[in-house]
């Protein structure tokens, strides 16, 4: 009787939690397929962690790995679609922030603003204060560690000998926890204010960009690959974003059909015209009739097959 | 019947129909012919009951199994056209003809019965006459046989100069349903009466014995001797007991039951048993003239002098030996001329006796009992009509052709309009009214006279019980005349015992009568009624009728019926325990001041005698109109107690009246409802000490007042404010607990974990403009800043108020949803959280949900939307949704339903507290699905909610008028409630109201329920995270079990809160937590709050007093561990004040299984049994690890996790 070393190709770390119970990790070093061979999880020295508790912060994984060498950064859950687009001037200061649950709504905008890299300069988003928060996680998901040497790697995937204790970081958690996330998310007014205005800043800097960039300029007709020009509604004025002369009705914008102007026909031929019609409509009646009765009845029998009239 | 009668009619008809048909078509026609032909040849040898069984199995057979190919023919059709218009539907129709075989006696048993009864007509035809004797001298000698003789009161004495003595029967006849062939099977396995009346000869008795029960006591020695007779017959198997009907001893009859022995005359298996009912024949001596109701028949010695008093119930006791062979012919004439009388009394029965009208062993309604000719009676009213009274409307005789569901509707309708306490009604006669029909009004309560205008068929049924038999014909009529398709009419009319007290009364009461000593007992009324037990009771049903007047549509007093007693004990065993039953009329029943007669009333007699009924409660107050009248005020302590006033009077009366001061004695149930939903005393004398405004009132000034201080803001805002709309239970009075503040001043007093201040969420909606950004991340953070603008605009308006802006939840980090809100505090201490609606964002989500842009027809392909940006879309506008769409009008509806129904939202606080308590509110059943579940029993379908409530014509019968029958009838429904089938309530009284659907991706969740109303066809809005098949199989479990618990009622030893106590045992490990910690914990079922502080005198200084709203540690732990943990296990709490979580693992976990990358739980690895085994690479869930993960997660919460097997 003995634990296995690996797993599947993983090796298997034994964590120790307070009291008795016991942890495991699955570690792997990461093999990045060719295609994303990014810079941000480079080949040799990352470590692929499956199983991280759910309360797990980076710290506290540095922590724990910290005997087999220095890690540079941590990165939980990566979404295998999505394609990472960390800036690679990334410090240490905005690794931690990108962990925090708070800091996630305004980290979007500054992505884009990397993203345009263009003259004038875009307008900068005051952040909201945050403080150090736990973020938890659903049970059994993965983290990537990033070390700073391959030997370090190595040194992470020998097998443990003994179960190591899992360290706590300085973040609170349980009450604590709780108390500080709620006093977090009420920030003071004025920083609320700030944050507000210059996001919206942004977003007006953004949109003019957008406008520049536009492949359809306003007044210039949209034209698909077809050729054909789409003769789209106007706007206020006449006059839309990147569109057209304005005709197209909304509902046919929204839906793509034209407006059906007489909904009902007339039926080419009157129903009981002919004789045989009349005694047809009337026979398929009867029958029709029947057949609910029949149906009815069917599921009476069924009703009384389980002694269901049977009022005591 | 109705159809072979028919039949007849068409029978000519019917060939020409199949020739047409062959015409057409030669080759299917003949087996058509055929088929009718072996109708016609049925038609020959039948004409009764079963031969119609067999004709339409026959068409049956050669319909079923294969599709329906061929018209149906004449006959057919008109079988099928009859049961559409004579029926409710074909259904119903069917379902009948499926049910009335049930409660019929099996025809082929009957024979050993016939065998028996020439048997038993042989031994009472030979037995020995016995001389002319002392009625006391006669019951000794019977005596020493182990036979007592029922002497009824008043009891023969030695100084009687009468005799008593025997002769054989001069006629022996078959009377009551049996003969006429529409016995129906009682309840509870009862078995059918075999009627037999034994003809004592004329020459027994004299013209006075109607005096003084003279023949009461020579019927009693008749009766007597028979039983010795039989006994001692050596061919008759039998065991012989007495019985008597409502426990009368003038109506006491012997009970043949016969035992078991396979002999030929052994009717064991046909469940019946032979009742001898002693009768008079026609040419007897006793007078009819002198059993009018009028007439006084019983002289007690001594008040000689005194006018004599009417014994109307006397006479008509004696006028019961007079009429079984009548009845046994106009009920057989009525059956002749009604081809659906059968059928139709059959319905009705069962109808009854589901309802305890009638014999059983459960609660049954008093007055019943023994009274299975009146629905004879009263049907035969509806069919022959009534007889002229004089003056006034007569009731026109109704069709003979009516089919049975015809003739059973009109029955239910007649006894839903007719007021039997106004109106007697006759039957009519052949030759007028035999006494005048005054005197029948003057001397009974309620009169229904059968047709040979002799007998009131309802004298001795309070009238208390018939106005319950009104209520349930009401709420019967109501549920048939509904269109709804969805509930089982058939079942709830016919198949489902209705007999529980709980979801039937408002108010229920236990009385133990054994120790009852009335006040006033009059001799004569007990001499009257023919028992002193019998007049306790109808004296505590008359008195609590004057004590509650117009406070209740009924007052049922509910017992078992009578059963049988050993020949050896002369007279019945009266319960001693009876049941009170009221059904409210929410109008007056919660009343506060009775009046009485006036100060200056002329005749003191009649205030004297409210004095007497009222005793000490009685006091002459001046009112502010000027006048001085005498009255009654119940002093309530609050407004939970307002709904006991009924209770109350109950209590008083019972205790004036008749001495019940034992608190034993009375028992109800409202005090135990209302502890659960009420707060802590330690918590309630902090808040009234303090003179705050407390309640769903305050909360909702509250509100008002934001509100205004809103709409002052207008000018400092871009936007001018459009509407503010409430969407919290606190403004609509269904949260569990009374709403309450928590200013400042007052927090430090409370216990630590008494301090949870909830925030009620409302939705601003700002008016329209094109400066809105056209981003959904652009629109969340304008919604930030239009926060900002608003707090520090009120912060400056109002003083005191305090106001936050929030800007998430910590949970969820998608940037496209609706997350900040404004948390406001007002300077009272109530707690707000406003959101703001912006409408563009549902057209947005839309575009994402769809990837549709604005211009559909151009590919933009660098906007190929992801799948996970969709996803978050899907969510978002999910909570739109429900958020913004949804809850305001819901809560509208809600609030509404609140004004118009006083029990509604009392139940639904019950019913959440319930769920809560069984730890399944919020986690998995969202509030607002409890809201339109208890809706559904108060709405019915929903046709009155458009009715103006000022001029409302009457409130439905089924609207529960109290929260304790409110709550019983929802557990019902949870109880066999099929969610799979869904409900639909119309919450929305009938209109068609926009339908906002939730994106049908997000819809593959786990809730099972569908609740539907007419703003949610999918009925998924609010059950869309649960609850699941097993938490919702769960529920229904405990449904139950409340359901068995709340029958404990009628044992009297129902503990209301063992209802609202929860099992832990199920669980695979529940987590303790540390209840000092847990700012709701004054909320718990069974919280044991610390008085005070360490000093009574001084504060607590024991913690800083930051007051966070909404704020509640338990709640946050359990919303993580249920997202973080959502596939390892289901974990269960009680959101109010729970200190247990308790969780199942999810069983498939249990079993190793391969390692997974993405596995969803914590595993460990499976450990090799040797080392030379191959590893296989499976992973077990890691118990040991998550629960020490769940400690990690909940520190300074949970303080110790158990772990059961």
């Amino acid at each position: 009787m003995s634990l296995p070393s690996s797993i599947a190709g993983f090796s298997v770390l034994p964590i120790s939690y307070t009291g008795t119970s016991t942890h495991y990790l699955y570690a792997r070093s990461h093999t990045g397929s060719k295609k994303n061979a990014s810079q941000t999880l480079p080949d040799g020295r990352t470590l692929f962690l499956v199983n991280v508790p759910p309360d797990a912060t980076e710290r506290e994984l540095v922590l724990l790995f910290k005997g087999c060498g220095t890690v540079e950064k941590v990165v939980f859950d990566l979404d295998p679609q999505e394609k990472l687009v960390e800036p690679d001037d990334s410090d240490e200061e905005e690794e931690d922030e990108a962990e925090e649950a708070v800091d996630e709504t305004e980290e979007q905008p500054r992505k884009r603003r990397k993203l345009s890299k263009t003259k004038p300069q875009p307008p900068k988003v005051v952040p909201l204060p945050s403080k150090p928060l736990r973020r938890l996680r659903a049970t059994g998901r993965s983290a990537h560690l990033v070390f700073l040497d391959a030997s370090s790697l190595e040194r992470a995937l020998a097998p443990q000998p003994k179960a190591r204790p899992w360290p706590v970081s300085e973040e609170p958690s349980g009450v604590a926890h709780y108390a500080a996330l709620f006093d977090s998310l009420r920030p003071p007014l004025d920083i609320v204010r700030t944050h507000a205005d210059s996001a919206m800043e942004l977003f007006e800097f953004e949109l003019k960009q957008t406008k520049q960039q536009s492949k359809y300029r306003k007044g210039e007709a949209i034209v698909d690959e077809d050729g054909f020009t789409l003769v789209t509604r106007g706007g206020a004025y006449g006059q839309t974003l990147g569109g057209g002369v304005g005709v197209a009705s909304k509902k046919f914008q929204e839906s793509g059909e034209t407006r059906t102007r007489n909904k009902k026909k007339e039926p080419l031929q009157k129903a009981g015209f002919y004789a045989f019609q009349k005694a047809e409509k009337q026979r398929n009646d009867l029958m029709e009739l029947k057949k609910n009765w029949e149906a009815d009845k069917a599921k009476v029998e069924k009703l009384k097959a389980s002694r269901r009239f049977k009022p005591y | 019947m109705a159809l072979n009668l028919k039949r007849k009619h068409d029978g000519d008809v019917e060939p020409r129909k199949t020739r047409k048909l062959s015409d057409d078509d030669e080759s299917d026609a003949v087996s058509e012919t055929e088929n009718v032909e072996q109708d016609e040849d049925n038609e020959e040898w039948g004409g009764i009951a079963p031969t119609q069984d067999q004709t339409t199995t026959v068409t049956d057979s050669s319909g079923r199994g294969t599709k329906p190919k061929l018209p149906p023919t004449g006959e057919e059709l008109r079988v099928i056209n009859d049961a559409k218009d004579l029926f409710r539907s074909s259904t119903f129709k069917l379902q009948i003809d499926a049910l009335i075989p049930n409660v019929r006696p099996k025809a082929s048993r009957i024979a050993p019965l016939d065998r028996f009864l020439q048997a038993l007509h042989g031994v009472l035809m030979a037995s020995t006459p016995v001389a002319p004797q002392h009625p006391l001298d006669a019951a000794r000698k019977l005596i020493k046989k182990g036979i007592a003789v029922p002497y009824c009161l008043p009891q023969p004495s030695e100084d009687t100069n009468w005799k008593v003595a025997f002769e054989k029967p001069s006629d022996i006849t078959m009377v009551g349903s049996w003969p006429n062939k529409i016995s129906v099977k009682g309840k509870d396995g009862s078995k059918f009466g075999v009627d037999l009346a034994v003809e004592m000869p004329s020459n027994l008795f004299q013209e006075k014995d109607y005096l003084n029960g003279r023949f009461f006591h020579k019927r009693a020695f008749y009766l007597a001797t028979l039983a010795a007779a039989i006994q001692n017959s050596k061919s008759l198997n039998v065991d012989v007991t007495y019985e008597s009907a409502s426990n009368d001893p003038r109506l006491t009859k012997l009970v043949l039951e016969p035992r078991k022995d396979e002999s030929p005359n052994d009717f064991t298996k046909l469940n019946a048993r032979v009742c001898i009912i002693p009768i008079l024949s026609a040419t007897s001596p006793i007078p009819l003239h002198r059993l009018s109701p009028s007439h006084s028949n019983i002289r007690i010695s001594g008040d000689s002098d005194a006018a004599p008093v009417p014994t109307p119930l006397y006479n008509s006791a004696l006028l019961t030996a007079l009429m079984p062979k009548t009845f046994l012919l106009s009920t057989f004439a009525l059956k002749e001329n009604t081809p659906s009388f059968g059928d139709a009394l059959a319905l009705l029965r069962v109808w009854a006796n589901q309802r305890g009208y009638g014999e059983g062993s459960r609660m049954c309604v008093r007055g019943f009992d023994g009274l299975g000719s009146w629905w004879a009676v009263l049907l035969g009213l509806l069919v022959s009509g009534e007889e002229s009274k004089g003056k006034g409307t007569k009731r026109k005789p109704l069709g003979k052709g009516l089919s049975s569901y015809q003739l059973f509707r009109a029955a239910l309708d007649f006894l839903s309009r007719h007021d039997f306490e106004k109106e007697a009604a006759f039957q009519r006669t052949k030759d007028g009214h035999r006494f005048p029909s005054e005197e029948y009004q003057a001397h009974h309560e309620a009169v229904l006279v059968d047709s040979s205008s002799t007998l009131n068929v309802l004298a001795g049924v309070p009238l208390g019980s018939l106005q319950l038999l009104q209520n349930d014909a009401r709420k019967t009529l109501e549920k048939l005349n509904t269109e709804s398709i969805g509930s089982d009419l058939f079942a709830d009319v016919f198949l489902k015992e209705q007999r529980d007290l709980s979801t039937r009364f408002d108010t229920v009461i236990r009385v133990d009568l054994s120790s009852a000593k009335p006040r006033f007992s009059s001799l004569h009324l007990t001499l009257d009624i023919g028992s002193p037990a019998n007049a306790l009771i109808s004296s505590v049903a008359a008195l609590l009728r004057q004590g509650l007047g117009d406070r209740t549509k009924a007052i049922a007093i509910l017992h078992p019926s009578s059963s049988t007693r050993p020949l050896s004990q002369a007279l019945p065993t009266n319960p001693d325990v009876i049941y009170v039953g009221l059904i409210h009329d929410p109008h007056n029943a919660f009343r506060l001041v009775d009046h009485g007669p006036a100060a200056d009333e002329t005749d003191p007699a009649i205030a004297e005698s409210f004095r007497n009924f009222w005793g000490d409660k009685a006091e002459l107050r001046r009112f502010k109109d000027g006048r001085i009248i005498e009255s009654v005020v119940w002093d309530i302590k609050s407004a939970d107690e307002r709904t006991h006033v009924p209770a109350m009077i109950v209590q008083h009366v019972l205790h004036r009246h008749f001495g019940l001061e034992d608190p034993l004695a009375i028992q109800s149930w409202q005090g135990g409802f209302d502890e659960v939903v009420r707060l802590p005393e330690v918590v309630s004398r902090v808040y009234t000490g303090s003179g705050a405004v407390v309640g769903f009132k305050g909360a909702m000034q509250a509100f008002d007042g934001l509100v205004k201080e809103l709409k002052g803001l207008n000018e400092e805002m871009p936007l001018s404010l459009a509407s503010v709309s409430a969407i919290s239970e606190q403004l609509r009075y269904t949260s569990v607990f009374s709403p309450v503040p928590l200013p400042k001043s007052l927090a430090p007093n409370l216990p630590q974990n008494a301090r949870y201040l909830p925030s009620m969420e409302m939705i601003l909606q700002f008016e329209k403009s094109a400066k809105w950004p056209d981003d959904l991340r652009a629109i969340q953070k304008i919604k930030l800043a239009f926060f900002e603008r608003i707090a520090s605009a009120l912060m400056t308006a109002v003083k005191g108020l305090k106001a936050t802006v929030v800007v998430g939840d910590g949970v969820n980090t998608v940037d496209i949803q609706d997350s900040s809100r404004l948390e406001i505090i007002t300077a009272d201490g109530w707690a707000f959280s406003a959101r703001i609606w912006h409408d563009r964002e549902a057209t947005l989500l839309d575009r994402l949900i769809t990837g549709k842009n604005a211009f559909p027809h151009i590919n933009f392909p660098s906007e190929k939307k992801k799948g996970k940006e969709q996803q978050e879309a899907v969510d978002a506008k999910e909570v739109y949704v429900r958020r913004f769409i949804h809850a305001p009008r819901h809560h509208r509806a809600i609030a509404a339903l609140n004004h118009r129904f006083v029990a509604y939202s009392p139940t639904v606080r019950l019913v959440k507290r319930w769920l809560a308590s069984h730890w399944v509110l919020h986690g998995h059943v969202s509030e607002e699905a409890v809201e339109i579940l208890c809706a559904s029993i108060f709405v019915g379908d929903g046709r009155d909610l458009t009715v103006d409530p000022e001029n409302q014509v009457d409130e439905r019968a089924s609207v529960p008028g109290s929260k304790e029958r409110g709550f019983a009838t929802v557990i019902e429904l949870l109880k066999d409630w099929k969610w799979e089938d869904g409900l639909f309530v119309p919450l929305y009284g009938g209109e068609a109201i926009g339908n906002a659907e939730i994106p049908p991706s997000a819809s593959s969740r786990a809730g099972v329920w569908r609740i539907k109303t007419e703003g949610d066809r999918d009925g998924r809005v609010w059950t869309l995270h649960g609850p699941d098949v097993m938490v919702a199989q769960r529920i229904r479990a405990l449904a139950k079990a409340t359901w068995n618990c709340l029958h404990g009622m009628e044992e009297g030893k129902l503990d209301v809160k063992s209802i609202f106590i929860h099992p832990t045992d199920d669980y695979d490990f529940v987590v303790r937590m540390d209840s000092a910690a847990l700012p709701r914990y004054a909320q718990n079922i069974d919280s044991a709050l610390a008085a005070g502080g360490k000093y009574a005198n001084l504060p607590r200084e024991d913690s800083p007093t930051v007051l966070r709203p909404g704020f509640d540690p338990a709640r946050l732990l359990f919303d993580d561990l249920q997202r973080v943990y959502a596939d390892t296990f289901k974990i269960f709490c009680d959101p109010f004040g729970g200190d247990r979580f308790g969780a199942v693992w999810d069983p498939t976990l249990k079993q190793p299984r391969a390692f997974r990358v993405l596995g969803g739980f914590s595993g460990a690895p499976v450990k090799k049994e040797n080392e030379k085994e191959k590893d296989k690479g499976l992973v077990v869930l890691n118990e040991a690890g998550v629960l020490s993960e769940i400690e990690r997660l909940g520190g300074g919460l949970v303080c110790g996790i158990t772990v059961q097997v």
